[in-house]
């Protein structure tokens, strides 16, 4: 599969401060991909790497097999960016500053724009200024999502929609998948993630500390098992690969290591099992381990 | 009413301790500016300069720029008649402006910041905050009134009188208490704090404009004008306190007019609903260059047009050029050189007053890029096929044009106007203005291609290049008078330029600064190519 982004050993400093130390991650032809992290962890200096906005130090930063600082202009005809703080000039309506966006980027497509104005219910013919902050950024992505590309990069594209807003726009990123588009998504919605998603970069103090699908991070870490015995249950805290044990008469809920996962069902079943559920740990669980830890 | 204005007071306090610093800058600054010319004024009134300064301020030109005088034949024209004449309109100007900012800044604008809806959830009446801003002007503008008067006064000049000082500083307090009561109406009615500014700016243009008018043909009409009555006052000749008492009146009904609109209207909105905008973009919007023109478009005209009246004010002076510099040794030593006409010697001096002006809208266009820059405005369009060269060039061939543009107005204009007031003793043609005024294009050229490298490799100090702009203005105005090195007056650009018409034009530098400044834009190009933009981080 060809690979549309490819970031190898990104490194940016500010001034002293080091804002990206190693930050590697690819994004394929057709495949979202979540990109998530705690606040200030480098995920919008990535992007604005990716967008040649700001120079990297050192690393590769690659869209489309070019160089994002040297090449930017190919690489730009090609892409659609929304930045999660979308700012207007208040002089113009949203009307207009659509369309001057959708001519500068080449490839609008007109139709799409008055059919997404009407989806995300935009009124168009009003000054920017007047502008809620949701509906600015209904108007940023009105302008890309209205334009034809190759990859579209969102960072934190649904801050201040409302959630009927943030499922159209959920809506719509599926229909580009579906053609084949590349995405990268920044988001701190991880039900959104969830979702859209791939595959996911986890990034930490601008390092990333998880990369893979949804599927392969679940099992790196712990489902949450909800167990009724016969026997005491309590024998089964002191196991390896057991956490968070709490008991409640014969029952216990606890976490399970995925690879210990067979001594202990081995183990339960000598107690008589009489109630077993496990629910595999959502993305905030995965995300949380990692805020944390 | 204890609904209302619940707590006004404590918001009074805490304004006051808000914006203590901007009060002191407010109070000196536009107090100092009003008050402090007397010793300049007496120094002109030297001999034969009061007759002279009466002859050139009957111009009607003159009349419809600062107002009229009851004086009636030159022989009664004294300082103080001198000094209220020319400073009093334009010093109650710019306290009706700056009133009526600070007025939308604190009531309107915090509506559409979202400010005044926190405050309102406190104990804090619906109305506590208007009548705490407005309250905070009147409190301001008082204090300016008695600082004005108490500085005229403390230079005990010949026909200064108490009286008449009292009265010169009233009349600019009042002016701006008229600001206040326009801008709090506006808040009400416009839809957003934009619009406010915008209506109540316009209004005030409009009143003063009406009065010129009234002025030049029947100054009673100017009576019904509210700009009218802080100048009808006279002071030091007239000493007439009527119009402050229509003042006070229309204010207090103003204000009134404002609180009862205000209390039945909902927060955010004003009376009259934004007007529907386009909903698709024309076609002059969609390019970069359409973009900056139309972002850029207010300020170009407003320039532009003051260029004009500026042009055409120095312009209305050629008819009795004569007089006016006989009024004084120091304007003498200013505009004179021996061995030409004083048209002349005055067109040479004056041009380069005007071009230094004119090189101020390249510079704020080319600053208007990192303006943009830092504001965010500009991170969806990065993405697009606009690359930084075309953001950069597009800004400095705009900053380049309206340079070009600007010269050509003020030139024009000031040829115009001088050739029309001298009539057939007219000495100079069109074409030596002209050719005077772009002479000095390399210099504006010169602070553009400043503020480009700036605009490349250090975007935070293209501020700078007002302060070089202004260091090199002053040295070449007063440069005259001083008697200064060679090499120190050199370090001002126009110091180069020789002065058309008097001098020859130079060839060699007007060429050399022309490709020093393409070699400073280029330079910025340079670093603009490859720093980071900064993006509201
Ligand atoms: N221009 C800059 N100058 C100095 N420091 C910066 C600059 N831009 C970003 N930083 C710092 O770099 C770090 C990473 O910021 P970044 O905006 O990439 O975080 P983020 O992951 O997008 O966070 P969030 O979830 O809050 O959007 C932060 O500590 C931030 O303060
Ligand atoms: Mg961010």
């Amino acid at each position: 599969m060809p690979e549309i982004v490819n970031i190898r050993g990104l490194q940016k400093k500010f001034g002293k401060f080091q804002a990206l130390n190693d930050v590697t991650f690819t994004v394929n032809a057709g495949e979202v991909v979540g990109f998530i992290g705690p606040n200030g962890a480098g995920k919008s200096t990535t992007i604005r790497i990716l967008l040649g906005i700001i120079k990297r130090d050192a690393g590769i930063a690659e869209i489309f097999g070019k160089d994002v600082w040297k090449e930017s202009l190919e690489i730009h005809k090609r892409i659609s960016y929304v930045p999660g703080d979308v700012t207007l000039w208040g002089s113009l309506t949203g009307g207009e500053i659509i369309d001057l966006f959708l001519k500068l980027h080449g490839r609008g497509n007109q139709q799409k724009r008055d059919y997404l104005i009407k989806r995300f219910e935009l009124d168009p013919k009003k000054k920017a200024k007047g502008y809620s902050k949701g509906n600015r950024q209904k108007t940023g992505l009105i302008a890309a999502l209205a334009a034809d590309s190759d990859l579209y990069i969102f960072d934190e594209p649904t801050s201040g929609l409302d959630p009927l807003m943030e499922s159209i726009f959920q809506e719509e990123v599926e229909k580009l998948k579906a053609a084949g588009k590349s995405i990268l998504l920044s988001s701190h919605i991880l039900s959104e993630v969830e979702r859209l998603a791939d595959r996911v970069a986890i990034i930490r103090q601008g390092e990333i500390v998880e990369s893979g699908s949804l599927e392969e991070l679940r099992h790196l870490t712990r489902s949450n098992v909800t167990l009724a015995t016969e026997g005491d249950v309590a024998v089964m805290a002191a196991l390896n690969g057991v956490y968070d044990f709490e008991q409640k008469d014969n029952q216990a809920t606890f976490s399970v290591d995925h690879n210990q996962l067979n001594v202990i069902l081995r183990e339960a079943s000598k107690l008589g099992v009489k109630k077993f559920e496990s629910v595999p740990p959502t993305l905030e669980d995965l995300f949380m381990r990692h805020y944390e830890g | 009413m204890e609904e209302k204005f619940a707590r006004w007071n404590t918001l009074f306090l805490i304004y006051l301790k808000r914006d203590w610093k901007k009060m002191i800058v407010w109070i000196l600054g536009l107090g100092l500016f009003s008050s402090a010319y007397v010793p300049a004024f007496q120094e002109i009134s030297k001999g034969k300069g009061l007759m002279g300064m009466y002859e050139t301020l009957q111009n009607p030109a003159m009349i419809a720029m600062v107002g009229p005088t009851p004086v009636e034949t030159a022989g009664e024209y004294t300082l103080g008649a001198l000094y209220s004449h020319e400073m009093l309109l334009f010093c109650g100007l710019f306290a009706m402006v700056i009133t009526v900012l600070h007025v939308v800044s604190h009531t309107r604008k915090e509506e559409n910041l979202g400010l005044t809806e926190i405050v309102r959830s406190f104990q804090v009446g619906r109305q506590a905050n208007s009548l705490a801003t407005l309250v905070e002007v009147v409190f301001i503008n008082i204090l300016l009134a008695l600082f004005i008067s108490g500085v005229m006064i403390s230079f005990e000049a010949d026909t200064i009188t108490v009286e008449g000082s009292i009265l010169f500083g009233a009349s600019i307090g009042m002016a701006g208490i008229i600001g206040a009561g326009i801008a709090l109406v506006m808040s009400q009615l416009m839809p957003a704090s934009s619009g406010a500014t915008g209506a109540a700016l316009g209004i005030i243009g409009l009143l003063y404009i009406i009065r010129a008018g009234t002025d030049i043909s029947n100054v009673d009409l100017s009576m019904l004008n509210p700009m009218g009555w802080t100048y009808l006052t006279y002071p030091f000749t007239g000493n007439n306190w009527v119009p402050l008492m229509i003042t006070l009146i229309f204010s207090v009904i103003m204000m009134a007019v404002a609180f009862a609109l205000e209390g039945s209207r909902d927060m955010g909105a004003g009376y009259l609903h934004e007007r529907e905008g386009r909903e698709r973009a024309g076609k002059s919007l969609l390019s970069v260059q359409g973009l900056f023109i139309r972002l850029n478009k207010g300020v170009m005209i407003s320039w532009l047009i003051a260029f004009i009246v500026m042009g055409a004010a120095y312009g209305s002076i050629y008819g009795d050029m004569q007089t006016f510099l006989e009024s004084s040794e120091i304007v003498q030593q200013m505009l004179t050189h021996s061995g030409a006409s004083i048209e002349e010697s005055f067109t040479g001096t004056i041009m380069m007053v005007m071009i230094g002006l004119v090189s101020i809208l390249p510079i704020v266009l080319v600053n208007k890029l990192f303006t943009e820059e830092s504001h965010s405005h500009l991170n969806q369009l990065y993405a697009t096929r606009v690359t930084r060269s075309r953001l950069y060039w597009t800004s400095i061939g705009l900053a380049v044009s309206t340079g070009l543009v600007g010269i050509l107005l003020a030139a024009g204009s000031l040829g115009g106007t001088a050739i029309s007031a001298m009539g057939d003793q007219s000495m100079m043609g069109m074409i030596d203005f002209l050719a005077a005024g772009f002479n000095f294009l390399p210099s504006v050229l010169f602070f553009t291609g400043m503020a480009a490298l700036t605009l490349g490799w250090a975007p935070k100090w293209g501020k700078v290049v007002y302060i070089y702009l202004a260091y090199s203005f002053l040295l070449n105005y007063f440069g005259g008078i001083l008697d200064l090195p060679e090499w120190f007056a050199k370090t001002a650009i126009q110091s180069w330029i020789p002065r058309l018409p008097l001098e020859n034009f130079n060839t060699l530098v007007f060429v050399a600064i022309t490709v020093i400044s393409i070699a400073l834009m280029i330079i910025g190009y340079l670093g603009y190519q490859r720093r980071d933009l900064v993006e509201g981080a």
